[in-house]
């Protein structure tokens, strides 16, 4: 292990101590974050940011960095959605990094699968793209198991109807804060490679 | 004329730039311009070739063009997505930096290394991460049944450039064509000798020239098949 890595690791060991967590970037107080979720987010992501609604995106396992730059697209405009943003205009930065760690630190629960007849083309666009339509494989950026990273989230077990919608938001454009990797991505792949990846994509569980 | 020229280039990148928003990839003049200079200096390309390259920075840049080209750099020969694992730096800056001027014709991958994607920074990092990773020895080859006409071709015409052993030349910008897949270097050839590849070398058109589709494939194979000294110990 490489020193400064050695430093980082004792930095993030000494933050859990005084119950706050750190991912890549985003630092913040858990317990904090949890019961600021419990008061505003549980109606719709549920206690433990396991949505009850498939429209209403999970949260649990999602990365901190990733969950915390929504938040501020959502408060800026630059991802519109009319149910979000008056939630986050109520949040200053510390509290969406409180609720970002604390989300990222619950157990997702595994995804419901609707048509399990599409798996296994699901699994052929996750694993491979389409290279045809110039689709790189999904796994490339969003992991083998669409676990992510600080960098890509989380896809693993997310219900299907809301990657459908944002896929649809990307191909069309409402949906613009990707650097235009997913607005290429969702307007290259056909209507039933989509359905069938979303599928797939509730079908893994993949650790947290 | 230069002034002109460079008055025109410039037009045209600011013409392809706001092409691009809107998701088609730009277009700069390229061999089949008059006055065309292969290898021209870039003000893009120049700042990445003389950037210090961090090779663990390269290899989280590198994620966005995992999809296509695999994690450990081998493309996919079903797919003609190219090799990358153990390129020349220098090839690589060029070739990205080509792509994302339009100089070469790249639609698929264009929006992945636009310069909102990746920084002229991250196209070093990139490069030096891809350059040094193990070349994969099982690359696609071709049908095998020319392998002596494709060696009498790739001895007399082609190793003077690419390399006794298809090593290339990383100073030259010749690009490593040993364990490239077959698929990909015969579309090349062919796009190369049709003035179809954009970015193409004038000296290298005028060898490949007169060659037919069957040579081609020859050549091709043979230097699929060309095996580095190195390569078992990289
Ligand atoms: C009234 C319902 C509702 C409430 C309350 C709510 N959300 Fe949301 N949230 C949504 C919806 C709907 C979306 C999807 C928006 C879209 O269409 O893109 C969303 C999206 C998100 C996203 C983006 C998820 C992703 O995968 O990209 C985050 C992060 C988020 N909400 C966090 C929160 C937090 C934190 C709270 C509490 C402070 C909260 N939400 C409260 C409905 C709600
Ligand atoms: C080149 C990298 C890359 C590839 C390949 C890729 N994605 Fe993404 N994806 C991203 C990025 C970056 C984001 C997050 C954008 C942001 O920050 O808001 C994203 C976001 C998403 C989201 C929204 C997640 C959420 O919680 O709102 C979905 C759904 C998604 N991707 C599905 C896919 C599918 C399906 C594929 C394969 C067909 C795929 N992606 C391939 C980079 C990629
Ligand atoms: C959508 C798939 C896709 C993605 C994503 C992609 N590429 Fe490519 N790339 C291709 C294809 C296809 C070719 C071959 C083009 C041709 O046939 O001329 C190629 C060619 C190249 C070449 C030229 C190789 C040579 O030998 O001349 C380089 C270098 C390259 N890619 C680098 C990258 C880098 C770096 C990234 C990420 C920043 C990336 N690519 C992302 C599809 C992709
Ligand atoms: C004068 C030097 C020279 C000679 C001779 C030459 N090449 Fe090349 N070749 C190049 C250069 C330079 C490039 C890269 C061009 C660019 O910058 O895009 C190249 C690229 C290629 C490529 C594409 C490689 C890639 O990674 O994309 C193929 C295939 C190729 N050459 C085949 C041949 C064959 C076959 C011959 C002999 C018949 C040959 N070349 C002779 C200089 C040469």
């Amino acid at each position: 292990m490489k020193p400064s890595r050695m430093i980082l690791a004792a930095a993030c060991a000494g933050l859990l101590l005084t119950a706050a967590t750190a991912s890549a970037e985003v630092i913040g107080d858990i317990e904090r974050g949890k019961a600021l979720a419990g008061e505003i987010c549980v109606a719709c992501h549920g206690a433990d940011g396991n949505s009850p609604v498939p429209m209403f995106p999970k949260l649990a396992g999602q990365h901190a960095d990733y969950a915390l730059k929504q938040l501020q697209e959502f408060a800026s405009g630059r991802r519109q959605s009319d149910i979000m943003k008056p939630i986050v205009e109520g949040l200053s930065t510390r509290d969406m990094a409180d609720v970002a760690v604390f989300f990222a630190a619950q157990q997702p629960l595994p995804g419901q699968v609707d048509d399990p007849s599409m798996l296994d083309a699901g699994r052929r666009v996750f694993n491979e793209g389409n290279p045809d339509q110039g689709v790189p494989a999904c796994a490339g950026c969003h992991g083998a198991n669409g676990i992510g990273n600080a960098r890509y989230p989380r896809l693993a077990g997310q219900y299907p109807a809301y990657v459908l919608d944002q896929m649809a938001q990307f191909a069309d454009g409402r949906r613009s804060n990707d650097k235009r990797l997913m607005q290429t991505i969702a307007s290259r792949l056909g209507e039933t490679e989509t359905r069938a990846v979303a599928e797939y994509i509730a079908s893994l569980e993949g650790s947290k | 004329m230069r002034y002109a020229l460079s008055a025109m280039s410039l037009l045209l990148v600011a013409c392809g730039s706001t092409v691009a928003q809107t998701g088609s990839a730009p277009r700069a003049p390229g061999i089949e311009s008059s006055g065309y200079v292969w290898n021209q200096p870039d003000p893009d390309k120049d700042a990445a070739l003389a950037h210090r390259p961090d090779i663990e920075k390269g290899k989280i840049a590198y994620e966005v063009c995992q999809g296509c080209h695999q994690p450990d750099g081998a493309g996919r020969a079903d797919a003609i997505y190219p090799s990358l694992a153990g390129q020349h730096a220098s090839v690589l800056i060029k070739q990205m930096m080509d792509v994302r001027a339009g100089r070469r014709d790249n639609p698929k991958m264009h929006p992945f290394v636009g310069e909102w994607v990746v920084s002229v920074e991250d196209v070093a990092n990139i490069a030096a991460y891809l350059s040094q990773l193990p070349i994969s020895l099982d690359n696609g080859k071709g049908s095998g049944n020319r392998l002596a006409r494709g060696r009498e071709l790739y001895d007399n015409d082609c190793a003077s450039c690419h390399g006794d052993n298809g090593e290339g030349r990383a100073a030259e910008f010749y690009p490593l064509v040993a364990h490239q897949h077959y698929a990909y270097l015969y579309k090349e050839a062919v796009m190369i000798r049709d003035g179809e590849r954009r970015n193409a070398n004038p000296k290298m058109v005028v060898v490949i020239r007169d060659y037919s589709n069957e040579d081609l494939k020859a050549v091709s194979d043979y230097m699929s098949r060309l095996a580095l000294p190195a390569a078992a110990g990289r």
